[in-house]
């Protein structure tokens, strides 16, 4: 007969939060590639705002993204209070990091 | 959140500015009223306009106030981030069906604090600014919102948890499941408003492939103060435009896309924003093509005569081709009408396609309602009842009977309330139903 061996601790019953992480089948390959790229892509535009106020075409190049994305990412940084407005060059905006302007 | 009952006398859907006037106007007859709406607020489309033609008042200021008023009605009770999928003739009135979303938020607890959007790491691109600005995986729908209240977009989230740390009030609810509810009501009124003509219809505008031909909402967006950019820029790069052309008819009057009517708004919102844009932007230079200018409704002629003395340049020709350059510049091929056809190219820092509207939903496998050809809800007896559709005791009003703009609308919300409240005093169901068994 065999016997059950325990460790005199209870297993935890699985929290709320890991269920619906089940349910839907874990974090997709897709989702965790997109957070990691935009982690990147967040880490690229606060080091050129580092050294001053850069406009969109300027971020661009120096961090080699394509505008689109530069500009998508910058006004989300915008939302959230991580980047202002820091005047005009030309047609375009310049943008810097908040409390650095 | 309160539950939903098993009785109500009306039930409205959609929480536009259509559904809202009519629920108010039951309302404050004193009907109850179950308000559904699919999106996490209240307010519709006219909510995230930028300002109202011929006026200019701002849209949201004039929204905002219905959306209070209906949320806080004794008489109306509102339930966002809801569908309803199926209503059928039972008795003397009708069981609906209506699915209730998880929104992973428990509304009761929430305050709406943000503290939970603003410590998600995932950005996605936000419906609400047709995608040009970011909300959070978790997010309060925008800031005019009602109920400002978070939901949880599950398909993003990365169940790493940091909302459920940082919530003061222990308000997510992960294992909130969605639940399908059902309730009897004497009237339904149908007013689920519009989508806008999908973008790629015509191939040859470049719409959905041309970062810089951007559709009308995304224009009235960019617009808004609260807008995606906080002032007008273009999507490509962030540039000031200072060339800007209006493409009229993109998306109506045309049967090669299978949308041949007029969507008799396209003029009217398009001169606004011409105009409002010579007002943002110094010197810009705005130009809209035109095959001809349908200013209907009361001061809209006013309006486009002003448009043009401000500055608009306004030119009957019909767009064949929109093509990509250098820098995503984009050019425009006309042939100018009044000029016995001569074709010109111009090329623009930003194109807008006055897109046409269509219907946001369809009654079809829901509700046993004919739609007209054109795909908005069948009104069988539009010149006298234009709120009756082919189902007693269903009532369609504003653009889910076709276009038509929000003045418009509201009229005919008010006709739908009217139609709603004669029918449920003749067949008694505003009487409570202890009250009208006895009366039998």
């Amino acid at each position: 007969m065999g016997e059950t061996k325990t460790t005199g601790k209870a297993e935890k019953p699985p929290r709320p939060i890991e269920i619906l992480r089940d349910r839907m089948g874990g974090v997709s390959k897709e989702l965790q590639a997109s957070v990691k790229e935009q982690g990147r892509i967040r880490k690229a535009l606060r080091s050129a705002l580092a050294g001053g106020p850069r406009t969109v075409p300027e971020l661009g190049a120096q961090c080699e993204l394509p505008t689109p994305d530069v500009l998508w990412h910058l006004m989300a940084m915008r939302r959230y209070g991580e980047v202002v407005e820091a005047g005009e060059a030309g047609d375009y905006v310049r943008y810097a990091l908040k409390g650095s302007e | 959140m309160a539950d939903i009952r098993t009785r109500y006398d009306a039930l409205v859907i959609g929480g536009g500015i259509t559904g809202m006037q009519a629920a108010l106007d039951l309302g404050e007859q004193g009907y109850d009223v179950l308000l559904i709406e699919k999106y996490a607020s209240i307010g519709g489309i006219m909510v995230g306009l930028n300002k109202v033609f011929p006026t200019l008042d701002c849209s949201s200021c004039i929204c905002t106030p219905r959306m209070a008023e209906s949320s806080h009605h004794a008489h109306i009770q509102v339930q966002t981030w809801a569908e309803v999928r199926q209503v059928e003739p039972e008795g003397d009135g009708f069981v609906a069906r209506i699915e209730r979303k998880a929104r992973y938020v428990d509304e009761d607890t929430c305050i709406g604090c943000s503290k939970c959007e603003l410590v998600c790491p995932v950005d996605v691109p936000h419906e609400f600014d047709q995608c040009l600005g970011a909300r959070r995986a978790i997010y309060i729908p925008h800031g005019n919102a009602i109920p400002q209240k978070a939901v949880l977009d599950v398909e993003h989230c990365i169940f790493c948890g940091k909302c459920e740390k940082v919530c003061p009030t222990e308000c997510i609810v992960f294992d909130q499941e969605p639940e399908m509810v059902e309730t009897r009501v004497g009237a339904v009124i149908v007013a689920t408003g519009l989508d806008i003509t999908p973008m790629g219809k015509k191939p040859e505008y470049g719409g959905g492939r041309f970062l810089n031909v951007m559709n009308p909402l995304a224009m009235e967006r960019v617009q808004s103060s609260n807008g995606p950019y906080g002032r007008v820029l273009r999507p490509s790069d962030g540039k000031i435009p200072r060339k800007i052309a209006y493409v009229q008819c993109a998306g109506s009057r045309d049967r090669s896309i299978g949308i041949p009517y007029c969507s008799r708004v396209c003029c009217m919102y398009a001169l606004k924003q011409a105009l409002l844009l010579r007002h943002y932007i110094h010197d810009v230079e705005v130009t809209l093509y035109h095959m001809d200018i349908r200013a209907f409704g009361k001061g809209y002629e006013q309006f486009y005569r002003r448009t043009m003395n401000e500055g608009v340049r306004v030119i009957k020709g019909k767009v064949a081709t929109i093509n990509e350059v250098e820098n995503n510049d984009v050019v425009v091929r006309v042939e100018l009408l009044d000029e016995g056809g001569r074709v010109e190219e111009h090329r623009y820092d930003l194109v807008v396609l006055a897109q046409g509207l269509v219907p946001a939903w369809h009654a079809h496998g829901v509700v046993a309602c004919a739609e007209a050809d054109d795909g908005f809800m069948a009104t069988p007896e539009a010149k006298i009842n234009p709120s009756y559709t082919t189902l007693v005791g269903v009532y369609v009003a504003g653009v889910a009977a076709g276009p038509k703009d929000i003045p418009d609308a509201i009229v005919e919300a008010g006709e739908a309330a009217m139609a709603a409240a004669g029918r449920l005093q003749r067949i008694g169901w505003h009487r409570a139903p202890a009250a009208a068994a006895a009366a039998h």
